[in-house]
């Protein structure tokens, strides 16, 4: 047994598995909206169906909330594979976690502004799945250490 | 015996440091199940509980069309051409008839090359379903209407009669009307959320009710008019050289008026 299958599993990745669980349902209630499944979206005091309704809402003919659905998937599959025993010490997943959350933020960043900005709109769901990878992207920081610490172990 | 003392000692160290390793996996996992049971719960229940109710494929009582006005203001037919244009080609049409999809793939191009291009006249569809021989009928005459809804109403009528043969006889057409949609450009998720509702039922509904009261009883039905105020006639005859003939003699019919316009 290696040192790193007998390692603890790191609690970050199990945060950042649960969390990209929870974005995976949001961005799918938001992307069965879009693609007609259901005629509403529950939204209490925001503005969802102008936000879903909205130019923005697609990248061409692709949702905006199929993408997010997508990213959490990678994200959630990225986590429990790197919680196996055999990757936990390893720097491609700390590494793909950490970029991958990292564009997600960005991307959930430029959508805020959009909805600020330019839709005058705002919706509780996209807030939530902004919420919610700005989240991921902290649970992934411990990523550069375990990465910095497995390139300076002789 | 301290070998196997030392045996025992690696094996049970073994075993904790396996422990300590596979506890938190399994309360982990168990998490994990626990949120996509919940999320499973949640999302079902609100995409279930907003769900559209059930799509509408057959007519509908609409109050009020025992008054002709009422009537004739919520059956609007679909128009192409100018509103101005000196004479009228209605068409009550059916989009499971096979003679209506003939004659809207030869006959119609040509009549609105010469006549609606032209700005002689203006072309309007009104839906006439005949659902006790035609049962996907009604439903297909809603789906074209939400594609009016985002200016796409022609385009989407031709793609539905060129592939008649494939849907006509469906159980449930509703998909392979949704799929045109995507053929003629619609967006798909407002267009979806428009055919699988009972949109434009009542339109629909009105505009058949207006082809009854009218005395009409097949499809395609053509009638043309000319002039303020004319009666529209019903043609006997609805290949291109009769309609033609038609509407060229009403249009010689109508008086010029001084500045030279019909």
């Amino acid at each position: 047994m290696t040192r790193s299958d007998r390692a603890d599993p790191p609690t970050s990745r199990m945060v950042v598995a649960i969390l990209s669980m929870v974005g995976f349902f949001v961005a799918f209630y938001l992307m069965a909206y879009s693609l007609g499944w259901m005629g509403s979206l529950i939204c209490g005091i925001s503005s969802c169906e102008t936000v879903q309704q909205s130019s923005y809402s697609k990248i061409g003919p692709v949702p905006v909330a199929a993408i997010g659905a997508a990213g959490y998937v990678v994200l959630l599959v990225l986590a429990v594979l790197g919680l196996q025993p055999a990757r936990r010490a390893s720097r491609a997943i700390g590494g793909l976690l950490l970029a991958g959350a990292a564009l997600g933020v960005a991307f959930s960043a430029y959508l805020t502004w959009l909805e600020v900005g330019v839709i005058h709109a705002w919706c509780i769901w996209c807030a939530t799945s902004a919420t919610i990878i700005t989240l991921i992207f902290l649970a992934t920081l411990p990523e550069v250490g375990r990465i910095r610490g497995r390139r300076e172990a002789p | 015996m301290s070998s196997r003392g030392e045996k025992r000692r690696a094996e049970r160290d073994g075993a904790a440091s396996t422990g300590s390793g596979a506890s938190p996996m399994r309360k982990f996992y168990w998490a994990l199940g626990l949120v996509a049971v919940v999320g499973v719960a949640v999302v079902g229940y609100a995409v279930g509980s907003k769900r559209l109710g059930r799509v509408a494929t057959q007519p509908v009582n609409v109050p009020g069309l025992d008054d002709m006005t009422t009537l004739v203001k919520k059956a609007q037919g679909v128009t192409m051409g100018k509103p101005g244009a000196p004479a009228t080609i209605a068409e009550f049409g059916d989009f499971m008839c096979p003679a209506c999809r003939d004659f809207d793939l030869t006959v119609k191009p040509e009549l609105i090359r010469q006549f609606v291009e032209t700005g002689k006249a203006k072309y309007i569809w009104y839906d006439f379903p005949l659902v006790s021989i035609h049962p996907n009928s009604f439903v297909a005459a809603r789906a074209a209407r939400c594609a009016e809804d985002q200016g796409k109403f022609w385009q989407y009528q031709n793609v539905v009669y060129r592939n008649q043969a494939r849907w006509d006889e469906l159980k449930s057409p509703v998909a392979e009307l949704l799929s045109y949609g995507d053929s003629v450009g619609a967006d798909p998720g407002k267009f979806a959320r428009c055919v699988r509702s009972d949109a434009h039922a009542g339109l629909v509904s009105a505009e058949m009710r207006l082809a009854t009261d009218l005395g009409l009883n097949g499809t395609p039905t053509i009638m043309v008019s000319a002039g303020s105020g004319s009666m529209p006639r019903k043609l006997e005859q609805i290949d291109f050289a009769s309609i033609k003939a038609e509407l060229d003699s009403l249009l010689d019919s109508i008086p010029v008026k001084a500045g030279g316009g019909r």
